[in-house]
């Protein structure tokens, strides 16, 4: 018998992005596909503008490990650009990373924003993504961290009609017009070219 | 048909003393525990008939909370972090010789690697310490499954049971299969005859210390079907224990030649002592893992010195947590290659003050009153909180942080060592959880010291839960015994910046013992509208009756 296969997926990026929301929309899209997942989150200080970071591990069998190894994760999420770069060596060689243009620069040291981005492109597999311009042409500010998942969401075993249900659940209580903005940001990240500007 | 949700491992503890049939549950928020105490707390709101949840001024009070529901015959859980078992260490070890009534089950959430901690120590041996049992889970479900069988030990054995998490399984979040709920009954009052065991004077307190020890073969053998050796092939074994039984399980799918392997499997303390005499004789070589301090690594050491591997004789880091990659290694497995790391310099985002906060405006009236005292090398003994961020560079606007109420202690005696004017910094919640004993002292000492109450009104860094100190903090510094003229109320705010540096350099002038309250409430809480209802009530008391607005509604 082989092994099983066991898939990881890292989400990072500041406090109040909402990386740890993003995390339990993808743990939920999984657990009703069918597959067993596990995710895990670091509280506490980092609820303070710190670096925020989440992992889902998923499988067609049993976990029992909610992190991965360096080098085995399939796919980073990441709402801030210099938050992908602390996380890159968690990729498998052929992984992919979503991650969105926009910077959290608010902090000592932050590197010049062109040697970030030419960091990010040394990744196999980037996809950068001009959240910015996004939530401008959607009239919607928070559309960002929706757009990203709409895009990693392709690279997922999950069915579109899962997803929706999902986000559904998530933003019913905040209302139709939230909810419908929510899915129209899902919605556009999914329909963005896949065209990794990396290797 | 069993219900199955998603839940954090903490979450899962709350929701099994639920639905094994809790009357109450207490605790004082910290982190990686406060959510266990909230998922109880929201389920108990949600039908509030026969039972109550509260958080409690700090860990000790928790507990025996926790112990007075037990002595009414009632099952009850009490929810703290690894360092909130120090506060509560009084309790829980002398709970140890009283005994317990209705099952009383004490949830502790470790933090090795220290996220969000100022030490990394293992309940574990707090749980030896007392002579009491410890179970340790791996996963969300065991969390849940663990807990209700801690409540019928601690029935059974009649002693407290601690179910000790670490961070990484307290914050997992997995799906959980719940069983069916027990509404909450009682056993009815401790019977009469047994009073005495309740008493802990010395006659009473020697004779339930050997009840205790007489108690602990019991223990062994209640607890033994959670441990097991697993027998395998070859003379390399591994020994696991909570995370590390979870990740040596896993790496085993992705590496079935490991299953192979004669494994010893914790899950439970106190362990039967002629378990590990039978593991150790089937294998040459050991590797233990576990989260924290090295536990099992020890007693195996004891038993056989040499090629005995994992913290101690370095084959895994001393401290902090650990990781499937530091398995992979300790086991010698080849590693994946993955992507290179960024090779750009990434500087570390440290968290820091929300925009607005008042804790800023505080602090900033603070350092300029002590520059214009000329007082350049003041140090600030700090507390534990979001005003501990005022550490960190720039700002280093505090000079020490050590323990729940240290600040004030420290700072009284600092100043009887001559160090004067000495500082304090505590937020109201930490104040109420243990600096008014300290205060006490402070205003009975009668030295150059001053003490700032950063009071934003509610639990701020743990997620903005209701202080206990809300509307007290006058009443409270009063009541220790500092004089009316040495306390002050001040609204950090930068329009007030001005004149709350006077009313600072004021404070540190005067030669005896001086309270300064900063009050405005946390900027998070304001915009998720905690208080509002509180406050609400409150204006209506101080129309409607005309009390004053420091009297609870």
């Amino acid at each position: 018998m082989s092994a099983p296969r066991i898939h990881g997926i890292v989400l990072s990026g500041v406090g109040g992005q909402g990386v740890l929301s993003l995390a339990q929309i993808v743990l939920e899209a999984l657990r009703r596909s069918g597959l067993h997942a596990l995710q895990s989150e670091i509280h506490g200080m980092s609820q303070r503008g710190g670096s925020v970071h989440a992992q889902v591990c998923f499988s067609d069998v049993p976990l029992t490990s909610p992190i991965i190894d360096e080098g085995c994760a399939d796919l980073l999420i990441a709402l801030e650009p210099l938050e992908a770069l602390r996380y890159v060596a968690m990729l498998r060689m052929n992984g992919q990373l979503v991650v969105s243009e926009e910077p959290q620069a608010d902090m000592e040291g932050y590197p010049p924003l062109d040697d970030v981005y030419a960091a990010l492109k040394r990744v196999r597999g980037c996809h950068l993504v001009d959240t910015e311009a996004l939530a401008r042409r959607l009239n919607h500010r928070q559309a960002g961290g929706m757009a990203l998942l709409g895009l990693a969401s392709t690279f997922l075993p999950v069915s579109e009609g899962v997803w929706h249900e999902v986000i559904s659940q998530r933003f019913e209580a905040k209302g139709a017009r939230v909810l419908e903005k929510n899915l129209e940001a899902f919605q556009a990240g999914r329909g963005l070219v896949h065209d990794p500007v990396g290797v | 048909m069993a219900q199955s949700t998603l839940a954090l491992g903490v979450e899962a503890v709350g929701c099994a003393a639920f639905d094994a049939g809790i009357k109450g549950a207490f605790g004082y928020p910290g982190t990686p525990s406060t959510e266990g105490f909230e998922y109880v707390e929201a389920m108990i709101h949600a039908e509030p008939e026969d039972r109550l949840a509260q958080w409690a001024a700090n860990e000790k009070v928790a507990y025996d909370l926790a112990l007075g529901v037990s002595y009414a015959g009632h099952r009850a859980l009490v929810t703290m972090k690894h360092v909130g078992l120090n506060v509560a260490m009084d309790a829980y070890a002398n709970s140890a010789l009283t005994g317990v009534r209705g099952g009383l089950v004490l949830l502790v959430a470790d933090d090795p690697g220290m996220h969000s901690s100022q030490n990394e120590q293992d309940s574990r041996r707090l749980a030896k310490f007392a002579w009491l049992p410890v179970l340790e889970p791996s996963t969300v479900q065991e969390c849940y499954d663990f807990t209700w069988r801690a409540f019928e030990l601690s029935e059974t054995l009649q002693v407290p049971v601690m179910v000790r998490l670490v961070t990484r399984l307290a914050h997992c979040r997995a799906l959980m299969i719940r069983r069916e709920v027990l509404a909450p009954t009682g056993l009815g009052l401790a019977p009469k005859e047994t009073i005495q065991d309740w008493v802990l004077i010395p006659s009473n307190a020697r004779r339930r210390y050997l009840d205790l020890l007489a108690k602990q073969p019991r223990m062994v053998e209640a607890l033994s079907s959670m441990n097991r050796l697993v027998a395998g092939s070859g003379r390399r074994g591994v020994a696991v224990a909570g995370m590390g039984r979870a990740y040596f399980q896993q790496l085993a799918l992705e590496h079935p030649e490991l299953n192979a392997m004669p494994r010893l499997e914790v899950a439970a303390y106190p362990m039967d002592p002629g378990l590990e005499p039978a593991f150790l004789a089937q294998v040459d070589e050991v590797f233990v893992f576990e989260e924290d301090y090295p536990v099992l690594e020890e007693r195996l050491t004891f038993q056989r010195a040499g090629k005995i591997h994992g913290r101690l004789d370095g084959s895994l880091p001393r401290t902090g947590e650990l990781t499937p990659r530091l398995l992979k290694n300790a086991l010698g497995l080849v590693t994946t290659e993955g992507q290179a790391a960024s090779s750009l310099d990434l500087p570390i985002r440290a968290p820091r003050f929300c925009d607005g906060c008042g804790h800023v405006d505080a602090y900033e009236a603070l350092q300029e009153a002590l520059r214009n005292l000329g007082l350049a090398d003041a140090r600030v003994f700090g507390d534990i909180g979001c005003y501990t961020l005022a550490a960190q560079e720039p700002m280093t606007a505090i000079h020490a942080v050590v323990e729940m109420g240290a600040s004030i202690s420290m700072a009284v005696g600092a100043a009887m060592a001559g160090q004067t004017p000495s500082v304090a910094v505590i937020g109201d919640s930490t104040f109420g959880h243990s600096g008014l004993p300290a205060l006490l002292t402070a205003a009975d000492s009668g030295v150059n010291v001053t003490i700032l109450i950063l009071d934003n009104r509610v639990v701020g860094m743990t997620g903005q839960q209701p202080s206990q100190a809300l509307d007290q903090v006058e009443r409270m510094v009063l009541g220790m015994g500092i004089s009316e003229a040495q306390l002050q109320v001040l609204t950090p705010l930068p329009k007030q910046h001005e004149a709350n540096v006077k009313a600072l350099e004021s404070a540190l002038g005067h030669p005896g013992p001086s309270v300064v309250v900063f009050r405005r409430e946390c900027i998070q809480s304001l915009r998720r509208g905690v208080l509002k209802d509180h406050d609400r009530e409150l204006r209506a008391c101080v129309e409607q009756v005309g009390c004053t607005p420091e009297v609870r509604p």
